[in-house]
């Protein structure tokens, strides 16, 4: 019998070190990041004061810690797209805000992202929307690129629309695009084409103008 | 929706620039900004207690008391702030509801109180969160088998409803025989008479002197063989009785000839029956002396007399697998050393192990301690895998029932636990399900009722209040919500439908109806639409058509897309239908072919619209608001 207990406590001893790893683990990941001055970010971005702290607070109150990290990115995204899966898109829109590449977007990121496209110049926001669909990042859109953008769109709308999906409507739509963007015929969309063609699209210029007053 | 992100609709709005590019048609216009003026404060002064927060954070949840205009009726002009005479602890928590977006409840205040105030407020219970959820469901549950076994003991001295028919009554005296002192002479009797039969039995094979003629012992039975079948016969009447009498009074005869007890009753009267049907056949009787074996059966009669005996036969029955277990792990046990005790004895003579199934009951015998003794090793090697296998028996048996015990406590505690949270994570989701689907939903009345009155306003500043769409004053975050939505659709030329139209149109894609007389300009698409809003603005005439789908009400929930269809078509529609229709909604001339009108059998209602459209347009209001309600 002793034999038996003794063997049983033998093992709970070499448990423990794992476990102290998991709480390490744990208090490492409970770290805070913290947005330079107001002032700084007045100065870089196009908000006023006001504007950033009510930027600021809806922020902190759902990232307590101070940073998005992509998951928590694409559930609060879910969750205004409730018919279709919005993951996808919101994949790349997480790459699009997280400028410095490193998996979370600070608050920084984010109101530098939300000044341009609610603040800045038609040039600027047709910039940032050629990043968005510029997956890899080499400066052209290539029609996969393009194909998967507009999945991703698509996806968000879910099952059940009307008319329903077909399967050549990505295509099409994707066919559409490209004839309009692509100047030269080369099979890619620089910056330069990008921004020509959706300057002389009326209805591209008047929507970029939609969002003006969302703050 | 959860409104903890509604501070983040202002960034998915923002980012849906990333759409515009993409989409071929153009953009609706964005939402008149209610300007709410600043975001300040609001003091909430509860029984005293002051608490003070933005505006924005009560704004979140316009659902509730808090959050919609419900609060202006406590407001209190002298002090200009919001006074409610309600507990200020419990509201700490609601308020905090508010902040954090989770719910908590607060183990020591009492559940009925918590109620009311959440109730007070308009929160529902089902979103508090995780961490309290259970605590607060099992509180509440206990207060609820409080309240009702309170009820139940006096409703049980209450009289009976005089207008129960015989049968129930008489089931309701069989169930709860505290019900009347007939049913309580009932329970007793036949309780005494199930005694006296197992007692009868018990009795029937003792030794009961010598008989006359023959030299050994009889049985009490073969004795007084008469007495005892009187006896016998008598109970068996009783019994039978009361079977028929149940099984007249249940209430579904078929669930109750399937109950545990009533087969029990019927095991317990078959042999006597099948002992007077039989013949006094030698080989015959041998069986039917088998047969009285069941009648001890009619000792599990017992069990509806005794609440415990019914407790033991649910815990076995519950507790089958670790039995099961048990059995197996013995079995495995008893094979192993019954067959090397049976090659171990094999040389010695005289062995009792004649065979490894003999060596069986030595293994059994040994591993329970129980050492009969009838059966002992004669062999050193014998001896040695003998005390082996006592010792191992001990642990064998001994081991697995603490361990069975505590495993059913265990289990059965939680298994009671986990019915619980999976019923009532099941509520959960179907509540979550039906708040998503609301929104889901919400966007897709919103297009219906909403977003054309929206439109309208723009256009014309007045509304005629008969005729009014009921467009209820939607938050600004529902309107800047469901134009992001818009957005998306136009973005992709597709419209959100609901699950059944889009199983609609699937269907019916391949039928063409034939459109109506005055359509005869229309190309009809396949699906047969009713109706959804009509404006009767009598600036612009925009009448949607009324259409009735053929096979009923099956098509009524498209409304939520025809909307959309009746807008853009209108470059190559209904001619005479929207004659006057001078939509200011911008169309792009390149439409996709897919959408073309959109109306099959008009209604014959009569026209009631001053422009003296085709379609019944006054009823349509109604109809689509029935429609809707029908729909979602």
């Amino acid at each position: 019998m002793g034999a038996v207990v003794g063997t049983l406590t033998m093992q709970t001893r070499q448990r423990r070190p794992s476990r102290d790893k998991i709480d390490d683990e744990l208090e490492l990941s409970i770290v805070c990041h913290r947005p330079e001055g107001l002032e700084q970010l007045q100065a870089q971005t196009n908000f006023s004061k006001k504007e950033l702290q009510v930027l600021y607070r809806g922020f902190k109150n759902e990232c307590p810690c101070g940073a998005v990290n992509e998951e928590t990115f694409k559930q609060i995204y879910s969750q205004f797209f409730p018919h279709g899966d919005a993951s996808t898109y919101a994949h790349y829109l997480f790459n699009a805000f997280d400028s410095s590449q490193n998996g979370s977007i600070k608050f920084e990121d984010f109101v530098t992202a939300l000044s341009i496209l609610l603040r800045g110049t038609t040039t600027e926001k047709l910039q940032w929307t050629f990043n968005l669909y510029d997956i890899n990042s080499d400066g052209y859109i290539s029609k996969e690129e393009m194909t998967d953008i507009v999945k991703a769109i698509y996806d968000m709308m879910g099952r059940y629309t009307y008319p329903a999906l077909k399967t050549d409507t990505l295509k099409q739509h994707v066919d559409a695009f490209f004839r309009k963007m692509d100047k030269n015929r080369d099979g890619v969309v620089t910056l330069d084409e990008f921004i020509l063609s959706c300057q002389e699209d009326e209805n591209i210029m008047r929507s970029l103008q939609l969002f003006e007053n969302v703050i | 929706m959860a409104a903890g992100v509604a501070a983040w609709l202002p960034f998915a709005r923002a980012a849906a620039i990333g759409w515009m590019p993409v989409a071929s048609t153009p953009m609706p216009p964005p939402p008149r900004e209610k300007r709410r003026g600043q975001d300040g404060f609001i003091i909430l002064n509860v029984s005293g207690t002051k608490f003070q927060t933005w505006l924005n954070t009560l704004e979140r949840y316009p659902d509730t008391l808090l959050g919609s205009t419900e609060r202006d009726f406590f407001y209190h002009e002298e002090t200009n702030e919001y006074f409610f005479d309600r507990d200020p602890d419990i509201f700490r928590h609601i308020l905090n509801f508010y902040r954090t977006g989770k719910l908590h409840y607060p183990r020591h205040e009492c559940i009925s109180a918590y109620d009311e105030e959440l109730a007070f407020f308009g929160i529902i219970p089902e979103i508090i969160g995780d961490c309290c959820y259970e605590e607060y469901k099992d509180r509440r549950r206990e207060n609820a088998e409080r309240i009702q076994d309170d009820e139940e003991n006096e409703n049980n001295k209450d009289l009976v409803p005089p207008d129960m028919s015989f049968r129930e009554s008489m089931w309701r005296a069989f169930e709860n025989p505290h019900t009347s002192t007939m049913a309580l002479v009932f329970y007793y009797v036949t309780g005494f008479f199930i005694a006296v039969s197992v007692m009868a039995n018990v009795v029937e094979t003792v030794p009961c002197g010598k008989a006359q003629d023959r030299v050994k012992e009889i049985s009490c039975g073969e004795r007084y063989a008469p007495a005892f079948f009187c006896l016998d016969t008598a109970c068996v009447m009783i019994f039978t009785v009361e079977y028929l009498l149940r099984l007249i009074a249940a209430p579904s005869r078929y669930n109750f000839v399937k109950s545990v007890m009533s087969i029990i009753d019927v095991v317990a009267i078959m042999p006597y029956y099948i002992g007077l049907v039989m013949t006094e056949n030698e080989d015959v009787s041998g069986a039917f002396v088998t047969l009285r074996v069941f009648r001890v059966f009619r000792i599990f009669k017992f069990s509806r007399h005794s609440a415990g005996l019914r407790i033991l036969g649910y815990t076995l029955k519950s507790c089958a697998s670790e039995l099961g277990f048990l059995l197996f792990s013995l079995t495995m046990a008893i094979i192993i050393f019954a067959t090397v005790m049976f090659y171990a004895e094999k040389g010695s003579s005289a062995s009792k192990f004649t065979s490894i199934p003999a060596a069986f009951w030595y293994t059994i015998v040994t591993m329970t301690t129980l050492g009969y003794g009838d059966m002992v090793p004669k062999t050193i090697m014998g001896k040695i895998f003998g005390s082996i296998c006592s010792l191992s028996g001990v642990l064998v048996i001994a081991l697995p029932v603490p361990v069975i015990v505590s495993n059913f406590s265990r289990i059965y505690h939680q298994s009671q636990r986990a019915e619980k949270r999976r019923a009532q994570k099941k509520t959960r989701l179907a509540r979550i399900h039906a708040a998503k689907s609301g929104g889901a939903n919400a966007y897709l009345q919103y297009k219906c009722n909403g977003m054309l009155a929206h439109v309208e306003e723009e256009v014309t500043a007045s509304k005629e209040a008969g005729q009014a769409l009921v467009c209820k004053s939607n938050p600004t975050f529902e309107t800047e919500h469901h134009h992001l939505l818009h957005c998306l659709e136009k973005t992709t030329n597709h419209e959100f439908v609901d699950e059944q139209t889009y199983e609609t149109s699937c269907m019916e894609v391949s039928m063409m109806k034939p459109s109506m007389s005055r359509s005869s300009s229309l190309s009809s698409s396949p699906h047969g639409l009713s109706s959804c809003c009509s404006r009767r603005n009598k600036r612009k005439s925009f009448n949607v058509p009324n259409s009735n789908m053929s096979g009923g009400r099956r098509g009524s929930i498209q409304e939520l897309s025809t909307i959309q269809i009746r807008e853009r078509p209108m470059s190559n529609s209904r001619s005479s239908l929207n004659a006057k229709f001078e939509e200011t909604v911008p169309l792009n001339s390149e439409e996709p072919s897919y959408i073309t009108a959109a109306v099959i059998s008009m209604s014959t209602s009569p026209v009631t619209t001053p422009e003296g459209g085709d379609s019944a347009s006054s009823p349509d209001f109604l109809q689509s608001n029935i429609v809707r309600v029908s729909a979602l």
